[in-house]
């Protein structure tokens, strides 16, 4: 299939200052967790979507100096040359496939713990940050001032001498040194850097442009900058004020604008930055950028979870922007870009907005996606999201039972990797497993896109044969003729209440009030009872779809929770705070900090978690999200029976999914990704091991010795 | 009761099919003929009901088209036989119903199961033209199927949500609509089962056919395929869905204007 025409203009080189992007495809900065400590990892996954048609890739967030440390979060870092060194790998394989480069430098001021430089924190004014950890610091003097500047000077030298080609002083996400010093709300000086909106940009300015005089001969500048801080706070930004005037007095010293609205880390806007899918669709933040379109004739980048060309063609010719930025959409798809260009629509992986991503990064952990089980695993385990190799025991057949993430993503795998038959078998007339409920849970319906994906490309596998409406038993799959056989069942919530607070059942979970969320989806929330109590030691989705669910079926909902807050995982993907605001709104009762101790017809016990007197509640019906149990008797039954396996000619029975062990979606499709990946290792229940980039003792331990006497100064 | 059901091997849909000359269009995939899979199954159910009997799948095409035979011999069928020369390439219903005639003479079935056309031509002649030259009684789009000893109930959707019940004597050819049944999926041993089922291939000689008899019993031959001209004029309208429907209205207020 070629190219809509009307896509064409996305292919269109774009100058930005000394450097031309090949087309309009920006990967903006996004965390990934690797930062400068695992070179091979960032320089793989940026690589892979330079590979994959984008005209520039970013770093994340890049620490300029330790006195700005984010950890446990992990940054990029350019405190000294080695930093640079570990980074320039990600720079020489973006040239090698065509992109640019960019480092977004960053100082934190008083975001930074500094957990491990135990350096003081310094910031615009003496103040505690609520970002993180309420840290405090001491308010920069002028020579402060000009320490920090000279740190980004230094940063941008270090970036330009290991060939990157962007820089980009990072003023957005309201987790900056220098959107601090923009801002009312922090900025309280009453010297020439506080005040006035143009002393409030003044630090910002001569930042820019003393980086611009150091480097710009050679790198492209820009300003990431956060146009509205999306809150009614006055001191605040807004797009059409601050933001058109601070682009205004800065136009001249950037090549281009990497614009954003809204924000990460600080508690009232969190999430509002990169707004996950139960809360926005597409270029959602379209007003703000529009809003300051007039104010620079340069190209401007923005993102907008753009991952359908038309949105993009749309965006680009109406003139709001230049450049389609985007984290999410190339972190599920590496390669978007060259599959507009090559018309090949239906292989696009789009995001889904759920925002697993991020939150990896929340926990300190390495970045991973639902939709892209190759996402981090580029260098360490060298996966390519488009090649498959073909298997060394491809003339097997497979028989995959159980089409949800798992299932599907497995058989697909396999199929790439042209194993000679594969059947995907289900005993729903529809593919999907547990997303088919999920997705349909009020605001979750993008999550639908693991299905439609998945369904696309099985359609196209000529090996891969999906039969839905069947249910197989033991004897059925026994006598179905596979060499390799995988069990993706999935699994169920517990209907007993079983728990990982208390490790128990709950007393009374089995009267006919008490429900599973299965149950729950099943009658679209209409289950009897006016007044539902929904139990959730889970943390996550399934609970706020229960509440929203019941809500939207006209009943009273009330929540209790053993956790502090009510959808605690949703911290780490920014919908927490959005989605507890918004149902409180909708009179959502919600306890925190209360176990469920015993349902009766005449009340339910609970308990607070500090204090042993039981507290009675009332409802007329109960929904538990406790926990979720493997569906696996049939891989039981299938493994009790080693002698009539092989009677049968079935070489291996694998298990894979929630049907293994229940996790997030974005793990079971790694699951079934995994196995086919590694379907012909001479154990292929056992992953391989993956390439750990460990530091050499022996380096440093002849680092040490070369200090004489005393510790290493810290290299600024 | 033996019964034979004639099938054809269509491109996959989806595939991007590729025009050269008169041919049947060129594709990557192939595929059962849908309708086909729904004639097997009634007859592979016709041959497991009492008294029993054997299923014969037949095409009329390239070698090519003996996947399509073989998935029908995992789903049931007991043998199958592909007839071709090169003359056939392209035929049209009438000439490939002539060879399918001479097949059902020297096999002698009581029923044939036709599919009520296929998804590529969908002409829905060729059950009904062999009918016609084997002089059997035929009754075309049956959604369901009675077995009751020499004779079979059919039922046969008609418009207006109308059905029509009939008793056909034996030996008769049905063609099958797709709702009649859910046809089986075949499992990875009946697959690989499958090849070990007779499969025979013939050509015309056998069954004492030329390729000048075979050209004179059609009706039509394809003199060329093109792809339909694009269209001039159409416009494209952009902007926010909001924007896209304001200016559908308006469009529509002039041209109701106009009319």
């Amino acid at each position: 299939m070629a190219r809509d025409p009307r896509h064409d203009v996305l292919f269109e080189p774009v100058r930005i200052g000394p450097r031309t992007m090949r087309n309009r495809f920006y990967q903006s900065p996004h965390c990934t967790s690797f930062g400068a400590e695992l070179p091979g990892a960032q320089a793989h996954i940026r690589g892979m979507k330079a590979e994959g048609g984008w005209a520039a890739v970013n770093t994340e967030f890049c620490s300029v100096h330790p006195s700005s440390d984010s950890r446990p979060l992990v940054s990029a870092r350019l405190w000294d040359e080695d930093d640079a060194r570990n980074l320039a790998a990600m720079a020489d394989l973006a040239h090698e496939h065509g992109a640019i480069a960019g480092v977004e430098l960053w100082h934190g001021g008083c975001v930074a713990g500094n957990l491990e430089t135990r350096l003081p924190a310094r910031s615009v004014s003496q103040m505690n940050d609520d970002s993180l950890y309420s840290t405090s610091c001491y308010e920069l003097d002028k020579a402060g001032i000009r320490e920090i500047q000279g740190y980004y000077v230094a940063a941008a030298r270090r970036a330009r001498a290991v060939g990157f080609d962007i820089v980009n002083v990072h003023a957005s996400e309201c987790g900056s040194i220098m959107q601090h010093f923009l801002m009312a709300k922090y900025n309280r000086r009453t010297d020439e850097y506080g005040g006035s909106l143009e002393n409030r940009a003044r630090f910002w300015l001569e930042t820019i442009e003393q980086v611009r005089e150091a480097v710009g001969e050679d790198c492209a500048i820009t300003a990431r900058l956060c146009v509205d801080t999306l809150n009614d706070d006055p001191r605040g930004i807004r797009a059409p004020e601050e933001a058109y005037q601070f682009i205004q007095l800065a136009d001249h010293l950037v090549d281009f604008w990497d614009l954003q609205a809204g924000g990460w880390v600080a508690a009232e806007w969190a999430g509002d930055d990169a707004v996950a899918s139960r809360f926005a669709g597409e270029f959602s933040h379209r007003e703000y950028i529009a809003a300051v379109r007039p104010a620079t004739r340069k190209p401007i980048a923005a993102v907008g979870r753009f991952t359908n060309p038309d949105t993009m063609a749309e965006a680009i010719r109406s003139g709001v922007i230049d450049i389609i930025a985007a984290a999410r959409p190339s972190i599920a798809d590496p390669f978007l870009p060259k599959k507009i260009e090559e018309g090949r629509y239906d292989e696009i992986r789009e995001c889904i907005g759920c925002n697993i991503c991020a939150s990896r990064f929340a926990q300190g952990a390495p970045i991973v996606c639902t939709q892209n089980a190759t996402l981090g695993e580029e260098f360490r385990r060298g996966w390519h999201p488009e090649r498959f190799t073909s298997a060394s025991n491809a003339e097997k057949t497979v028989l995959v039972v159980g089409a949800g993430p798992a299932g599907m993503e497995c058989a697909m795998v396999l199929g790439r990797r042209g194993m000679s038959a594969v059947h995907l078998v289900d005993e729903q007339d529809a593919l999907g497993g547990s997303l088919r409920a999920i997705s349909s849970y009020p605001h979750l319906g993008e999550w639908g896109r693991v299905t439609s994906y998945r369904r696309v490309q099985l359609d196209k596998l000529a090996n891969v044969e999906v039969i839905l409406g069947t249910r197989l038993d033991a004897e059925a799959v026994l006598t179905y003729g596979a060499e390799i056989v995988v069990v993706a069942s999935g699994a169920r919530w517990r209907a007993d209440g079983m728990n990982g607070p208390t490790q128990s059942t709950i007393p009374g979970a089995e009267h006919d009030f008490v429900h599973t969320p299965e149950q729950v989806s099943a009658a679209n929330g209409a289950i009897d009872g006016d007044h539902v109590l929904v139990y959730d030691t889970d943390g996550y989705f399934t609970a706020v779809g229960m509440a929203e669910m019941l809500l939207a079926a006209g009943k009273r909902v009330t929540v209790l929770t053993p956790y502090a807050n009510f959808a605690t995982f949703m911290f780490f993907t920014g919908e927490a705070f959005r989605v507890n605001r918004e149902l409180r709104a909708q009179g959502v009762e919600i306890v925190p900090l209360h176990l469920l101790g015993e349902i009766t017809p005449e009340g339910l016990r609970a308990q607070s978690v500090w204090a042993p007197d039981p507290v009675h509640w009332e409802a007329d019906a109960v929904v538990l999200v406790t926990q979720r149990e493997p569906r696996d008797a049939l891989y039981h039954e299938l493994r009790a029976d080693p002698d009539r396996l092989t009677q049968e000619g079935i070489e291996a029975v694998y298990r894979i999914g929630d049907c293994l062990a229940p996790r997030t979606i974005a793990e079971n499709i790694f699951d079934g990704h995994r196995l086919a990946r590694e379907i012909d290792t001479p154990d292929p229940e056992t992953p391989l091991p993956y390439l750990r980039e460990l530091p050499d003792a022996n380096r440093e331990r002849s680092l040490q010795e070369s200090i004489p006497g005393g510790p290493p100064a810290m290299r600024t | 009761m033996k019964v034979l059901v004639p099938v054809k091997q269509v491109a996959r849909l989806g595939e991007d099919l590729v025009l050269e000359g008169p041919g049947p269009p060129q594709a990557e995939g192939w595929e059962l003929n849908e309708w086909d899979a729904f004639s097997l199954e009634a007859a592979v159910k016709l041959a497991e009901g009492p008294p029993g009997g054997e299923v014969l799948v037949v095409t009329v095409g390239p070698e090519r088209a003996e996947e399509a035979l073989l998935a029908c011999l995992a789903r049931g069928a007991d043998r199958a036989a592909r007839i071709w020369d090169p003359v056939l390439e392209g035929a049209d219903p009438l000439a490939v119903a002539a060879v399918l005639a001479a097949l059902a003479a020297t096999e002698e079935p009581e029923v044939i199961l036709c599919g009520a056309q296929s998804s590529d031509a969908a002409n829905a002649a060729t059950g009904v033209a062999l009918a016609g030259l084997l002089d059997l009684a035929r009754v075309a789009v049956v959604d369901a199927i009675e077995c009751n000893g020499d004779r079979l109930t059919v039922h046969r959707e008609l418009e207006g949500a109308r059905a029509e019940v009939l008793r056909v004597a034996l030996p008769a050819l049905l063609t099958v609509q797709t709702q009649i049944n859910e046809p089986r999926r075949a499992t990875l041993r009946e697959i690989k089962q499958a090849r070990a089922k007779p499969l025979v291939t013939l050509g015309l000689s056998e069954l004492g056919l030329d390729p000048a008899g075979v050209l004179a019993a059609a009706g039509s031959r394809t003199v060329a395929l093109a792809e339909p001209e694009r269209g001039e004029g159409a416009r494209m309208l952009e902007g926010s869905p909001g924007e896209i429907a304001a200016r559908i209205a308006e469009l529509m207020r002039a041209d109701a204007g106009a009319l």
